[in-house]
């Protein structure tokens, strides 16, 4: 159901841009025919196939990263934000754009630039990432572990804001403009580095399935059921580290699916079971990101919206909805 | 020769933590022992390090010296994994899964002996229904946890405890918050388990009196003393009960099987069936700290009550204890 849903989502999605390409046009190249214009040929292929590539890998790795987060935590507010990722990949953009050019350095011009600052952003999320496990190694209770995360997003934060205070209109564009989230800045080297960060990171999940199962007890039940909380807490701080440090890397950070789309999951499906859930989590952030770039080409129009901004207008509410109609508290 | 029955033994046993480097020890030269098929009770006062016994036990906290046997092995031996096999817990975590049901939850509880994908095989399948069986809650199977009173939840957790299929079951206050038919019911199918399944079973628990009714030992722990194990109907023979009871001000009462005011009274002459007499006393003792007239005799006659109360030539009758008491208690 959810993937046929997501197939279909994928092609509407590449009819979609400031050039609409008909549906049925892309279904019949498929099948082997020619587009009727080979600039289509171009657009697809060039452009959306890898941008809806993209967007398909992050929605998974954001939304897989915060349902491993949630269940760990026992925290229906945990998400990839929440141990500072996504913060510590912007203040690796940050440090490059804004204090980088301090030295004459000028990193924006052409596709080198572009790796620059997605080595920037990964270099930022890895800090953060060896950061959290030192913290983990030091302290064994998680709840002292999100709040310490916690506290080193808002650091990030503060040390981005100083940075910008002295940094001029130029650079600070541009590392807005990062931070606004883009699907479409892929080009195909980095998609398949995305890719392979993607299944390195799913590895953990699979050896852990089944604990993430005995942690809906809480740490002490999954204790007595033989679950080794000091690996699953290792296995869950690279999986989410890797998933979520490489989609904040590739695309910018992109708010709202990894905490929203976990929620979304377990109210549709109506279970607990780990072994449903990050399935179900998967497809659903690949549809939902998939959907949320579609809105943000504002079909018929030359224009684009930042993902970023599109994720959290149409997520928001839609969380809204389904907490309030079922007993959200109770889901934890 | 090591008895067969003996599923779990310590000797010497120190329970503590360590903070900073230095042993913080909270009991010290424990000895015990636990049967398969008994139902062993822990009492002792808050604090005392019943939790921290328990978590030892449960191989989730080291100890600090001595030795304990689960099965003859030595516990620091076992993995975390084989433990969880040997070892089933119903804890005081609060746990609430809205979309969970009863049946998903049991089945939580087999997850030790799943591969590693977790699937399910028809032994395990048949395991949980046989945990669902003895706790009778089959009525509940596909009722999500969310809708559940505290005494289903309660017997869910057991189910799932048992559904994990050790030798070793630790409960801790599984009564607690539960009220007075679930308390009983709980205590009572603890018993039946350990019987029927022949599992040993530990509890941690502050309900005395019901605790007594089910009860094949009793652990009596106190402040850096060593455990007192026996019997419970032993203990209250020779008075060690009141071990639990280190203020002097109150005691327990070997006839009514009560913890009453320890403070010496004197009641007037009072003559009636036992029962009736038991229950006169009582609402006398709650109600008046010293009866000044010993000279009173008192007649209780049931069907229909009345109580004579005969002062020298004066005969008052009450037709209730409130009656009686009403007139008492002002004067």
């Amino acid at each position: 159901m959810l993937l046929l849903m997501l197939i279909l989502v994928f092609f509407i999605n590449m009819s979609i841009g400031s050039v609409t390409i008909p549906f049925m046009e892309i279904v019949r190249r498929i099948f082997g025919n020619e587009f009727s214009r080979t600039s289509w040929e171009i657009i697809i292929f060039q452009y959306r196939l890898p941008k809806a590539f993209t967007a398909v890998l992050a929605g998974i790795s954001l939304s897989v990263s915060g349902l491993q987060m949630q269940t760990f935590f026992r925290n229906p507010l945990a998400g990839p934000y929440v141990l500072g990722i996504s913060s510590g990949a912007g203040l690796g953009v940050a440090l490059l754009v804004m204090a980088g050019s301090a030295f004459g350095l000028s990193f924006f011009s052409g596709g080198i630039g572009l790796w620059v600052v997605v080595i920037a952003a990964a270099a930022g999320a890895i800090l953060v990432l060896l950061l959290m496990s030192f913290t983990a190694w030091r302290v064994k209770d998680s709840m002292t572990l999100l709040i310490v995360g916690l506290m080193f997003g808002s650091l990030a934060g503060a040390i981005v804001s100083v940075l910008s205070y002295f940094s001029d209109a130029n650079q600070l564009k541009v590392y807005t403009i990062w931070s606004m989230g883009s699907l479409g800045s892929t080009f195909s080297g980095q998609l398949e580095l995305f890719f392979a960060a993607c299944l390195v990171g799913f590895l953990p999940i699979l050896i852990f399935i089944k604990s993430y199962n005995a942690m809906l007890l809480g740490e002490s039940y999954a204790k007595s059921m033989g679950v080794n909380i000091q690996k699953l807490r290792w296995g869950m701080i690279i999986s989410t580290g890797v998933l979520a440090g490489s989609a904040t890397a590739f695309c910018g950070p992109i708010a709202f699916i990894g905490i929203a789309v976990p929620h979304m999951a377990r109210l549709i499906f109506k279970t607990g079971d780990h072994r449903v859930l990050f399935p179900a989590s998967a497809l659903m952030g690949a549809i939902v990101l998939l959907f949320c770039d579609g809105i943000s080409q504002l079909p018929g129009s030359a224009q684009t919206l930042p993902i970023n901004a599109v994720t959290s207008l149409i997520g928001a509410p839609m969380v809204i909805c389904l907490v309030l109609k079922r007993n959200f508290s109770k889901e934890f | 020769m090591e008895d067969r029955n003996i599923v779990l033994k310590a000797s010497s046993l120190k329970l503590g933590y360590k903070r900073k480097g230095v042993d913080v020890v909270i009991a010290d030269r424990l000895e015990l022992e636990l049967y398969q098929g008994k139902l062993t009770c822990l009492l002792g006062p808050n604090g005392v390090g019943k939790s921290t016994l328990v978590k030892t036990i449960m191989g989730q906290l080291p100890s600090l010296g001595g030795e304990i046997w689960l099965q003859g092995m030595s516990l620091g031996k076992i993995s975390t994994k084989e433990l969880s096999k040997k070892i089933a817990v119903v804890l005081t975590d609060k746990v609430s899964l809205g979309n969970v049901t009863v049946y998903q939850m049991i089945a939580l509880g087999r997850i030790p002996h799943t591969a590693w994908h977790g699937s399910m095989s028809i032994g395990d399948h048949q395991k949980v229904e046989n945990a669902i069986e003895i706790t009778k809650i089959g009525y509940l199977r596909h009722t999500v946890l969310s809708e559940l009173s505290d005494g289903q939840l309660q017997k869910v957790m057991i189910a799932r405890a048992l559904a994990q299929d050790g030798e070793l079951l630790i409960l801790d206050e599984p009564t607690a918050h539960l009220d007075m038919i679930n308390r009983f019911e709980v205590m009572h199918l603890l018993r039946r388990i350990a019987k029927e399944e022949q599992k040993a079973i530990l509890v941690v628990t502050h309900d005395l009196d019901i605790a007594i009714d089910t009860a094949d030992e009793f652990w009596i722990m106190q402040c850096s003393q060593p455990l007192v194990c026996g019997t419970p109907e032993d203990l209250i023979i020779n008075g060690q009960i009141n071990l639990l009871l280190p203020d002097a001000k109150l005691q327990f009462d070997l006839t009514s099987g009560k913890v009453q005011d320890a403070s010496p009274f004197e009641f007037p002459a009072i003559s009636g069936d036992e029962t009736s007499v038991l229950w006169l006393k009582s609402i006398i003792r709650k109600n008046v700290a010293r009866f000044l007239n010993l000279e009173l005799e008192l007649t209780i006659e049931t069907s229909p009550f009345l109580l004579k109360a005969k002062d020298g030539d004066q005969i008052k009758y009450f037709h209730s204890f409130q009656q009686f008491i009403d007139f008492y208690a002002i004067r």
